[in-house]
């Protein structure tokens, strides 16, 4: 707890350079009416809405489509206060104001537990830290999407900014037609007077953005036409007629094409290149050597008339690789060495305790048994389905990007160093993402791409990485291993739960790589290591939840669900088990220990109660579960698995039956996609999912060595159950992720009676 | 080289290609047809998926050469605005995409296997739908299949790949 203490002081002195404004969000990011460009007869009302001459609303789009439905969401708010129907949004790309940082995305960083942050239970301590984080985020204004928060971030400042502009539209219309405004009414975009005026919102842009708003309130749910209906997402027609603009879709005129290769080995570099055999091919034109940029690993780039003539480039480089100063790596030696460092801080009270409560030696000493059992998981690529690639253009001292990123605002930083120019000369266009994971939080291709501009004599220039680049430099989800112990006193209750897990820590990491400014000497105690582990909610007395952290050197990145991928593994197997030690139902025994938690306690009832929970199955099929919150949601899944004989006993998942307390629902079909998207997702990792590196270079290299979940494989049926909830809304894109591979782990033990502690299952 | 390509014929500059790069690139990076999508480069995840005389190809591994004299057919051309494929449709019905990068090449898998088999069983669906989406679409994918196989049948058909390949 004191140091807990001591997180927030620090956060508090950074939090004192802020002091100067004198509102909170949300209404701090509204902007001006000339916040946004106008063009062609539009009006800016705010930093977020202006309103064509037709009448129609262009919302400034600040967050990444990635397939989570942020676009549709994010539409729904504004649409539904404007009083529009979802056809009259149309969406234009933010810039680079801090109003569209993410507040909510960073306050999420802070290491707090469930039980001092029930919704309208907040303690004084949450509500401090909440406070001094967001001010410090909105300061900062990092345009990020990712940490499942773009609606929990949105929520109060886009609803806002939509009940503002139509409380000024009203206002204009009231002015010029002198009726009362409470006696207007909107119907998509159209003001009228029952006494017989009518005019839509264009009419009246003009005079809106010079009346002061009124009174404004958002509206109440019950007045919702949009929030809370499965609305169809904004985005499938494009996305099924070929015409959606990936970053890799960019075609400019006299664009040139170029590929990487890296250095195989992860953090080398290389000495003398021969080019002769590749600039001697057709289409070839150009070897760029690219140093490091936002953590990369050196390479060399060949541009050429096409992709393909460019990799055939880059395939015939003579390249002499060299290992890096420190060494290579060993994925086989760090795992050993995570095991026995979470050990030896499990034996000696080491490492960063981000929970603990009572006294845990005492309770074990106390013990009438005492559980203990080690997990592990390995290093996980993202694998997006669309490669790594980013388009850039230098010319007369200005740079144009065009980039399927999570992370707009520091692309176009890192676009202006490597450039040579300030951000006001950078233009930073962002496509659709064929995939994001996390993995285009990291911007390094970004630089690359414009590190390689300067050399096309302002051309631009689409770089691409191959598959095998892809999965073999990417910035990896981080391997783990944790230490779980749990006490039993005679009765059979638990008395005590100790986790020692070590690994990576992530966050230091990526602010090292993106955020060099604000890196410093030692890394503070990044709560995503533990997340997963010192946030349960079971309510055992005495606990310590600490995370040593590790510096393996291996590039590690922010991948979905990001702690709680592999943690909620420890946690929900090792819960697991202590129900089997017991003799409980795995489902009662954690009720049992939720009295404390009604939300969770009701999400768990929820899947128990869907998926027929202790009711008989057919022969070779048993049930797992598992329980877990993240990124503000509480998500419980229930799996069916069997055995497959005839491919050597290989677990298959039948059906999964999810059950979800997101907070206030904005969309339940996108929620419903995500929840299978999580599963789908995560069960390729708990099924297949690892990254081998030897001698410094992984082994991994493209589909047919890193195998996904194909469509034989999936599960026939993932149910989505909602508890309705008028809580803020919490995440949707990740927290599907965690329960699976404990459910499925789960459900394998009581099919074969052992316990697979690792990751991916191999039974 | 002449080339079809969606019902007309696109001249390529014999300078710009060579005989052995892949149909996929051609029609990327020469033709700027870029519904058609690159995920691995070795035929493993489909995203390259086009028809040739009216097979499911994976474009990525198909030599420019073995496509010349013969019909192509890419996402662009499966259905028309006014005029979608049945498959389309039901994509939309079915809220199947999500990042939708894998979605030109997993229509037109499912085009091929309907232009075969006009009531696919699930068996037929697994062995004919083996790319990869790692957003995790496959279950609606399933289901669309079937729904719009049910269109098809029935007549109610938006466009069949007959009619589409003849406009």
């Amino acid at each position: 707890m004191k140091r807990r203490s001591m997180l927030l002081l620090g956060a508090g002195a950074a939090g004192a350079l802020v002091v100067g404004w004198g509102v909170l969000p949300p209404r701090s990011r509204q902007g001006r009416a000339d916040t946004l460009p106008v063009v062609d007869g539009e009006v800016g009302l705010n930093g977020w809405i202006k309103i064509t001459a037709d009448g129609n609303v262009l919302l400034a789009m600040h967050r990444s489509e990635m397939g989570q439905g942020v676009h549709t969401a994010l539409a729904m708010l504004v649409a539904e206060e404007l009083d529009v129907s979802l056809a009259k949004v149309r969406l234009v790309q933010a810039g680079r104001d801090t109003l569209y940082g993410n507040v909510a995305g960073f306050v999420a960083a802070l290491p707090l537990h469930p039980g001092d942050m029930e919704p309208g239970h907040e303690t004084r301590g949450v509500k401090a830290g909440r406070w001094i984080v967001s001010k410090f985020a909105r300061e900062l204004g990092i345009n990020m999407t990712g940490g499942s928060s773009s609606v929990a971030d949105a929520w109060d400042v886009l609803r806002l900014a939509g009940a503002t502009a139509r409380t000024q539209l009203l206002g204009a219309a009231s002015l010029q037609w002198k009726l009362p405004l409470a006696e207007l009414v909107v119907a998509d975009g159209v003001i009228s007077h029952p006494s017989g005026p009518v005019g839509h919102y264009g009419e009246f842009a003009k005079a809106a953005a010079v009346t002061p708003a009124s009174t404004i309130a958002v509206k109440e749910a019950k007045d919702w036409k949009l929030i809370g209906k499965p609305v169809p997402r904004i985005d499938l027609v494009a996305k099924t007629n070929g015409s959606a603009g990936f970053g890799i879709d960019v075609r400019l005129p006299g664009m040139v094409y170029a590929v990487v290769r890296h250095c195989p080995m992860l953090g080398g570099s290389f000495g003398r290149i021969d080019s002769d055999a590749a600039m001697k091919l057709p289409g070839v034109e150009r070897v760029v050597r690219l140093g490091p940029y936002a953590g990369s690993t050196d390479g060399v780039a060949v541009v050429g008339r096409s992709s393909w003539h460019a990799k055939q480039g880059a395939q015939a480089l003579d390249i002499e690789w060299r290992a890096p100063p420190a060494g290579v790596l060993d994925s086989r030696q760090i795992a050993a060495a995570l095991e026995a460092t979470a050990r030896q801080a499990a034996a000696t009270q080491g490492g960063f305790a981000f929970h603990a409560a009572g006294d845990v030696q005492a309770a074990s000493a106390a013990a009438a048994r005492r559980i203990e059992a080690v997990y592990h998981a390995p290093y996980l690529a993202h694998a997006a389905m669309e490669p790594i690639n980013c388009t850039a253009q230098v010319k007369d001292g200005k740079v144009e990007v065009w980039a399927p990123t999570q992370l707009p605002g520091m692309a176009l930083a890192l676009a202006a160093r490597t450039a040579g120019v300030g951000e006001d000369a950078v233009t930073l266009h962002v496509t659709y993402l064929g995939g994001g994971f996390g993995r285009r939080l990291d911007i390094d291709f970004v630089g690359q791409a414009v590190r390689i501009a300067l050399e096309t004599n302002g051309r631009p220039v689409q770089l691409l990485w191959p598959r095998e680049e892809d999965i073999t430099h990417d910035f990896y989800r981080p391997a783990g291993a944790a230490v779980m112990q749990a006490s039993i006193d005679a009765q059979g209750a638990i008395t005590s739960l100790a986790i020692t897990s070590a690994g990576d820590a992530v966050t230091p990491r990526w602010m090292e790589r993106g955020l060099p400014a604000l890196s410093g000497p030692i890394d503070l105690p990044d709560k995503t290591a533990s997340e997963g582990l010192f946030d349960l909610p079971y309510g055992i007395a005495n606990q310590r939840i600490a995370h040593a952290a590790t510096h393996s050197g291996v590039p590690v990145g922010f991948w979905r669900s990001v702690g709680h991928s592999h943690n909620a593994f420890f946690s929900e197997c090792f819960i697991d088990e202590l129900a089997f030690e017991t003799q409980k139902d795995p489902v009662a025994f954690r009720l049992s220990l939720l009295a404390d938690m009604p939300r969770h306690a009701a999400v768990l009832k929820l899947a128990a109660d869907k998926s027929g929970w202790g009711k008989p199955l057919p022969a070779g099929r048993a049930r797992g579960v598992a329980l877990h919150e993240s990124f503000g949601s509480i998500v419980a899944e229930v799996v069916e698995v069997s055995l497959d004989e005839r491919q050597r006993g290989r677990p298959v998942v039948h059906r999964v039956v999810c059950a979800a307390d997101v907070g206030t629902v904005v969309n339940p079909a996108i929620v419903a996609q995500q929840m299978e998207s999580a599963v789908i997702f995560g069960l390729s990792a708990a099924l297949y999912g690892r990254i081998d590196i030897v001698g410094g270079v992984v082994q991994q290299t493209n589909f047919p060595n890193h195998p996904v979940l194909k469509l034989a494989d999936a599960p026939r049926v993932i149910e989505t159950h909602l508890i309705a909830s008028s809580n803020p809304p919490g995440g949707v894109g990740e927290p599907g992720t965690p329960p699976i591979a404990p459910a499925v782990a789960n459900a394998l033990f009581v099919l074969t009676g052992k316990r697979v502690r690792g990751l991916p299952l191999v039974v | 080289m002449d080339l079809s390509v969606n019902g007309q014929t696109r001249t390529v500059a014999d300078a710009a290609v060579d005989p052995s790069m892949p149909l996929l690139w051609v029609l990327r990076d020469v033709l700027n047809l870029t519904g058609t999508k690159f995920g691995c480069g070795v035929a493993a995840c489909g995203a390259c998926t086009v028809h040739l005389d009216g097979q499911a190809v994976r474009s990525c591994v198909t030599p420019l050469a073995s496509a010349v004299g013969k019909p192509v057919r890419t996402i662009e051309a499966l259905g028309t605005a006014e005029q979608p494929h049945a498959l389309q449709k039901a994509w939309i019905a079915h809220q199947v995409p999500q990042c939708g990068y894998c979605q030109s090449g997993m229509l037109m898998a499912a085009a091929g296997l309907l232009a075969k088999n006009r009531d696919p069983s699930d068996a037929d669906i697994d062995a004919a739908i083996t790319n990869i989406c790692r957003c995790g679409t496959y279950p609606r994918i399933r289901e669309a299949i079937k729904t719009a196989a049910k269109a098809l049948r029935g007549g109610d058909t938006g466009a069949s790949p007959r009619a589409v390949a003849a406009a």
